[in-house]
């Protein structure tokens, strides 16, 4: 009998082993299966990490990447010496031009409450180096305002290629300064003349307090539309928008030839209207700083506006 | 993370080899998808009719027309607004429940290829804005985020899910 019983007790014994084999081998396969499924939540933990990081990254690489060392548009340069001295031209020069021809007159302003920086009398350009109208108006304001101070940091600039009056030679006011003793300037280029989509790529922006003057006094009623460029304001006294002189003038000049113009042919229409719209400026600037200095405010030149600047 | 649920399978039947996917992984990612279709349908419509009315600052680093209208907007002639519409509407038909539900394993890489399609895309437009155009869109952002969003649900929710399509059978 036990004999007999004995094949069936094996077989037992074979069929325990045989399912607690499969058990164990069910427990590996889960085993194996959740340390795979582990390591897929790691692996998609880092891979939902790694976009933004080398968003962050970029976007580091970008801020360690210094500016352009003037900052402005295409082709901006030094000036040649000749556009300096045209920039400073001789006081006789200036005298002789006296009202000139082809000006148009900054407005008198009144009642409004002093724009002033540092304890001085502000004078705000905002303009634009893609801009052809910004482009002739700097020519004077910077002629004006050099007889009140000096600038450092002009560069050579151009106006827009593909706009009116194309490429006309300039000078720009980004990244200048300029010292006085009795003024104040602010020079704001808010494009440059590369184009950027639609429009142009930008450059300087707006402070504040330079945002605030434009939304007071560059719109109605102190100027016919808002917003326009160029924009002059002389301390609250009198406002410009558009150009003094127009750069029909300037079309197909370059730097140096409108430099020559400025300094050797006073009678020139170039010379007429660029000497001529910086007297005027003069005589708006002698009425900031109350006829200061005197060898500038008395001359010919600043007493030729006298009548209608006011001063 | 780890509580799974049959996707939209409440209260039916279920097949053992149906793939288990987090509870959140379903609204969240047709939420984001659907957000990201108004943004992109929005940017759309503005850069068929005027891309300067975009509610967006201007003349600064945040300027949405200088970006909408760039070179860059376009990729290989279509606009790129147009693309995230293309984008958000496959996600969108990828993320249905139902979609969710099936096994496919084919079905489970094209979602996560779109996904990531998206996200390489993103990244070369972030560049573009960064070195290229050099200003930022805040609508296109939102966009960017989304896309990051609805990239991170997918992963995680195929990484998650329990049995993964991806497992030999």
């Amino acid at each position: 009998m036990g004999r007999v019983g004995e094949p069936r007790l094996t077989a037992m014994a074979h069929t325990a082993r045989s399912a607690a084999r499969q058990r164990a081998e069910r427990a590996r396969l889960a085993r194996e299966r959740a340390a795979r499924r582990a390591r897929r939540i790691r692996t998609a933990w880092w891979v939902v990490a790694a976009a933004p990081a080398f968003v962050v990254l970029l976007v580091l690489i970008r801020v360690a990447i210094p500016e352009a060392p003037t900052g402005g548009g295409d082709g901006n340069r030094q000036l040649s010496s000749a556009v300096i001295d045209a920039l400073r031209p001789d006081p006789s020069t200036l005298d002789t031009v006296g009202r000139g021809q082809g000006v148009t007159l900054p407005t008198p302003i009144t009642g409004q409450p002093p724009l002033t920086a540092d304890g001085k009398p502000l004078v705000l350009y905002v303009g634009a180096e893609y801009c052809p109208f910004c482009a002739s108006q700097r020519w004077p304001l910077a002629i004006a305002l050099s007889r009140f101070g000096s600038f450092t940091g002009l560069t050579a600039s151009h106006s827009a290629s593909d706009d009116v009056y194309p490429d006309t030679a300039t000078i720009s006011f980004h990244g200048s300064t300029y010292a006085s003793e009795y003024l104040a300037f602010q020079g704001v280029e808010l494009n440059t003349n590369e184009r950027r989509g639609r429009g142009y790529a930008p450059l300087d922006e707006l402070t504040p307090e330079q945002e605030a003057v434009m939304n007071t006094y560059n719109a109605p009623p102190y100027v016919p539309r808002a917003g326009s460029i160029p924009f002059l304001d002389f301390g609250n006294r009198f406002l410009q928008t558009g150009a003094s002189v127009s750069p029909e003038l300037l079309v197909g000049l370059s730097h140096d030839e409108i430099a020559a113009e400025i300094v050797s042919n006073p009678n020139g229409p170039v010379a007429q209207a660029i000497l001529g719209s910086a007297n005027a400026f003069t005589a708006a600037l002698c009425v900031l700083t109350d006829g200061q200095p005197g060898e500038v405010c008395d001359s010919p030149a600043a007493t030729a506006y006298q009548a209608e600047v006011g001063g | 993370m780890t509580e799974v649920a049959r996707a939209g399978a409440k209260g039916r039947g279920t097949s053992a080899t149906e793939p288990a996917v987090p509870r959140w992984a379903v609204p969240a990612s047709l939420a984001l998808a659907l957000v990201g279709l108004g943004l992109s349908t929005y940017l759309t419509i503005e850069h068929f009719t005027n891309p300067g009315s975009l509610a967006c600052p201007v003349g600064g680093a945040v300027d949405c027309a200088q970006v909408t209208t760039s070179a860059q907007s376009k990729f290989l002639f279509i606009p790129v607004a147009v693309l995230g519409i293309v984008f958000f509407v496959a996600m969108l038909a990828l993320c249905l429940p139902t979609l969710w539900r099936r096994s496919d394993r084919r079905l489970w890489q094209a979602r996560m290829a779109v996904a990531g399609l998206g996200v390489l895309f993103v990244i070369y437009l972030i560049f573009a804005e960064l070195f290229i155009i050099e200003a930022f869109c805040l609508w296109c952002t939102a966009v960017h985020l989304v896309t990051f969003g609805l990239f991170a649900v997918v992963v995680l929710a195929t990484a998650v899910a329990d049995p993964s399509p991806f497992d030999r059978r």
